[in-house]
């Protein structure tokens, strides 16, 4: 039973007791003490204004090869619920793919160079085959590094945030954590090149289990600490509405 | 004698060429299998693109595994 009904003389030992909810989108999935686990809903009717917030950070973007997609319209993952509202899709900054199209380049030319080293000699079909499986190889190993690239991504919603991670061809990892879980984000930049071209680490600490998510190598990284300490805000309001 | 060991050495090249084209179009087709998968996974406006360009690796491994029985 609680002894009091005002939030802010709340004991630390109070049960803490949920409000009736004040739209039928909220759903209290469970109590605790240490963290509200209110099922974090951002408002529909709250959605519009926030996506013109989020315009208004990012702008709008134009190609699907965006490392910041704002409301995007065709994108989606597997695990999307039906009423779920992707905000904000990210993908790792375009400065972190010059190592490995740097090394598709030079990988290109290679055939080229060998036919300068006279010690070489093979046969002229066997220098056929070696050249296609050659230039095969250099199409696999960028196609992979693209692959890479374009489909880890870190997905904002107006419920949570997604994190899917293909480490390799064959490593599928998916994180997710509700935007009323997250307790703290910060962002960090360092180094020559993402200081040059503003690009970093999010890290999003949450109330869950495993209370760590990781945004690496994101563009804007301090645009995304703003967006999503925005979105917490609103789902925090929107879960203590009864509260307030 | 030595003709011998010339022909070993020639099918030998020939059987280690050939296995490793076949090798590689195992690898061709996990990786058209796996752009599926995570087309399927995050569906973005270019996955199509992707797919096609995994799927005309693949055939173009063939065509390698095709070659090196042919003219080796």
């Amino acid at each position: 039973m609680s002894r009091v009904k005002d939030v802010d003389t709340v004991a630390p030992d109070d049960p803490i007791v949920n409000p009736q909810p004040s739209s039928p989108k909220k759903t209290v999935t469970s109590v605790t003490l240490s963290a509200p686990v209110v099922e974090a809903v951002v408002p529909e009717e709250v959605v519009p204004e926030l996506a013109e917030k989020i315009y208004s950070v990012f702008g709008h973007t134009t190609t699907p090869f965006s490392s910041s997609l704002v409301m995007p319209k065709i994108f989606s993952f597997t695990e999307k619920n039906d009423n779920e509202t992707i905000l904000l899709a990210l993908r790792s900054h375009w400065f972190t793919n010059v190592p490995w199209v740097l090394t598709f380049i030079v990988m290109l030319f290679v055939p080229n160079l060998i036919g300068f080293v006279p010690t070489i000699s093979l046969a002229a079909n066997l220098k056929i085959i070696i050249s296609l499986s050659w230039y095969l190889i250099t199409f696999a190993y960028a196609f992979e590094q693209f692959l890479s690239w374009y489909f880890d991504v870190f997905i904002v919603t107006d419920h949570r945030v997604v994190d899917i991670d293909f480490n390799n061809l064959l490593d599928k990892k998916f994180s997710e954590a509700d935007l009323a879980r997250i307790q703290d984000v910060t962002s960090r930049v360092s180094g020559v090149s993402q200081t040059i071209f503003n690009y970093g680490t999010v890290l999003i600490q949450t109330a869950a289990e495993k209370n760590e998510l990781v945004f690496e190598k994101v563009p804007n990284p301090d645009k995304i600490v703003k967006v999503l300490q925005d979105l917490r805000h609103v789902a925090e309001k929107d879960n203590n509405g009864g509260l307030e | 004698m030595i003709e011998n060991v010339g022909l070993y050495l020639h099918l030998f090249e020939k059987f280690a060429v050939v296995l490793g084209t076949i090798l590689y179009l195992i690898f061709a087709i996990i990786i058209s299998k796996q752009t599926s998968m995570m087309s399927k996974n995050v569906n973005d406006k270019f996955n199509y693109v992707l797919i096609t360009a995994a799927y005309l690796h693949l055939i173009f491994s063939i065509i390698l595994v095709l070659l090196s029985l042919v003219i080796l």
